[in-house]
């Protein structure tokens, strides 16, 4: 199988990288930095020539070039010449560096915050408030009925589920109720929800380890050759790559150490 | 044993990344495989893609990133090579910027697999800026969100897009989500003003967040994180083996997912019990 020079180079790199970015694991040094500087600086540009050929060029810039060159030639510039409103729009947004103007910039804010009000409204009535609120009631007896008290092949769905979810739900809310003093009565129920509540964070946090052990495992199989095919790996030799990275970033390393390198958050305790 | 409990608890935090490094690495190599079963979110998610007739049409909106290739991209492959083998004509499309290098050499290499000609068994329509003005654009009128594919060719001139005007007209929408704009957008924006049957493979971090969208029918399936995916794998191909000589990288990843949850529980539980019999010898 023959690779491209840049898929066998960015191979290295992809590799190299991981190795700079996992070296902070054992300290804050300057080779973590480089990578770090690389990623943030590489995301950025590629955020940039996107946001201009998918947005910039296509929607304002094309249409309002256009539109120049019909009013140059005497033609009627049609609909795209209101594309000069945005491009107009965009170039008031700059007056916020000048002090005395920049109260005009207010206006192309406010069109944003009121397209996304209009926006989000509506999506977050209907997606998050009202069909959520219908779904916090169920229909015990339809889950009597389909599930009974418990049913362990539907994740636990039935009866008792149901009754978790309206007691636990009204728990959860009476626990953020303020306007009465949380005496003996209330304050079981606010116990309750905030039980409830840990129940939830404890779900999120545990999905959210789970995500970064993903992420672990991605690099660990790039770093080991696992996600390539047995042709790839005989050209792009990843296991070689990895323990060549770990190598020179140990050397060098050890060469800050000598010279006297210190992380820079012991730097800046120091100073 | 107390001083072994006070020391444990001053403990340098690398020797636990370098105990984390190899249950990561150690299943990795030596797989043990563990089994794991498939959960009814993700089985209600294979059984709807499972009842599509041939020559139905699916929109996939591929909305990751690099950093979220390892959890969802074995899904996003299980599930073209399902839609693929079912015989069903897949659209493509993102919205996430640099999505493209990603899932265009993917779709292209599965397709490949099964025989599929570009445009008239699939098309990539390209990336979409916007987010969710674009997603808002897609339930109303496909052909002018995206007036031509990513190859700049016309849709009204693409096959596998005739008939196709919005959303709807899709028999299901299977978003491969990692963030924003993604699942919720599509489900605040479109899914319940134009009844659309949407599923979604997602991170593990959005998991949690979606689950009530399921409970409440606003998804009919949804894989969440590796395990999702592995799942997803398992139900495609049962016998293991892969089309085209791939790997099954979720599945594979399911020890090191056990492994790994189980090391962390174990710090935690061992941690806790330490301060507790340290802070009451105090």
């Amino acid at each position: 199988m023959e690779l491209s020079t840049a898929t066998l180079l960015g191979a290295w790199v992809s590799i190299f990288l991981t190795i700079c970015i996992l070296s902070f694991l054992y300290e804050d040094n300057p080779v973590y930095k480089l990578a770090e500087h690389l990623f943030l600086g590489v995301s950025i540009a590629v955020s940039v020539v996107e946001a201009y050929y998918g947005t910039f060029k296509p929607n304002m810039l094309d249409p309002v070039g256009r539109a120049a060159t019909a009013v140059a030639s005497g033609s009627d510039p049609g609909w795209d010449a209101v594309s000069v409103i945005p491009l107009l729009l965009c170039g008031v947004l700059f007056l916020k560096l000048v002090p005395k103007l920049s109260w005009v910039a207010r206006i192309p804010i406010a069109f944003l915050v009121a397209m996304f009000a209009g926006l989000k409204l509506t999506g977050e009535a209907n997606a998050n408030l009202m069909t959520q609120v219908a779904e916090s009631m169920p229909n015990l007896g339809q889950l009597w009925i389909d599930h009974g008290l418990w049913d362990w092949s539907a994740d636990g769905a039935g009866v008792i589920s149901g009754l978790v979810l309206v007691l636990g739900l009204c728990a959860c809310l009476l626990h953020f109720y303020f306007s009465a003093p949380h005496n003996r009565p209330l304050r079981v129920v606010s116990r309750f929800g905030v039980l409830m509540l840990m129940f939830g964070f404890g779900a999120s946090f545990g999905y959210t380890v789970m995500g970064r052990i993903s992420l672990a495992i991605g690099r660990a199989q790039e770093l080991l050759g696992l996600d390539r095919s047995l042709e790839q790996n005989a050209v792009v030799h990843p296991r070689i790559a990895t323990l060549a990275s770990i190598v020179l970033l140990v050397g060098v390393l050890a060469v800050w150490k000598l010279r006297g390198g210190k992380p820079e958050s012991d730097e800046a305790t120091e100073s | 044993m107390f001083d072994f409990l006070v020391r444990f608890q001053a403990m340098d935090r690398r020797w636990i990344f370098l105990g984390m490094a190899i249950a990561i690495v150690l299943p990795l190599l030596f797989p043990f495989k563990m089994p794991f079963r498939v959960d009814e979110r993700v089985q209600a998610l294979f059984d709807e893609v499972d009842r599509l007739p041939a020559g139905s049409r699916v929109l996939v909106s591929a909305d990751f990133d690099p950093g979220s290739r390892p959890e969802i991209e074995p899904f996003y492959r299980a599930n073209l090579h399902h839609l693929f083998r079912k015989d069903v004509k897949i659209v493509v499309l993102t919205l996430w910027e640099s999505a493209p290098p990603l899932v265009q050499p993917i779709l292209e290499e599965i397709a490949g697999i099964y025989g599929k000609t570009y445009g008239e068994d699939y098309v990539f329509l390209g990336y979409k800026a916007g987010r969710e003005v674009a997603i808002k654009s897609i339930g109303a009128d496909i052909p002018k969100t995206f007036p031509t594919d990513s190859r700049g060719t016309p849709v009204e001139r693409i096959p596998v897009m005739r008939g196709i005007q919005k959303a709807a007209d899709f028999a299901l929408i299977v978003n491969v989500s990692s963030g924003n704009p993604g699942t919720k957008e599509y489900v605040m924006q479109i899914q319940g003003q134009y009844n659309l049957k949407l599923a979604s493979s997602t991170t593990a971090v959005s998991g949690p967040d979606y689950i009530p969208f399921y409970k409440a029918g606003q998804l009919f399936g949804l894989a969440a994180g590796m395990p999702g995916s592995a799942q997803y794998e398992k139900l495609t191909f049962p016998d293991g083996k892969v089309p085209g000589g791939g790997k099954l990288m979720a599945t594979a990843s399911m020890d090191v997912l056990n492994l790994g949850h189980l090391y962390i529980m174990a710090l935690i539980l061992f941690g806790n019990l330490a301060y507790f019999i340290t802070r009451r010898r105090d």
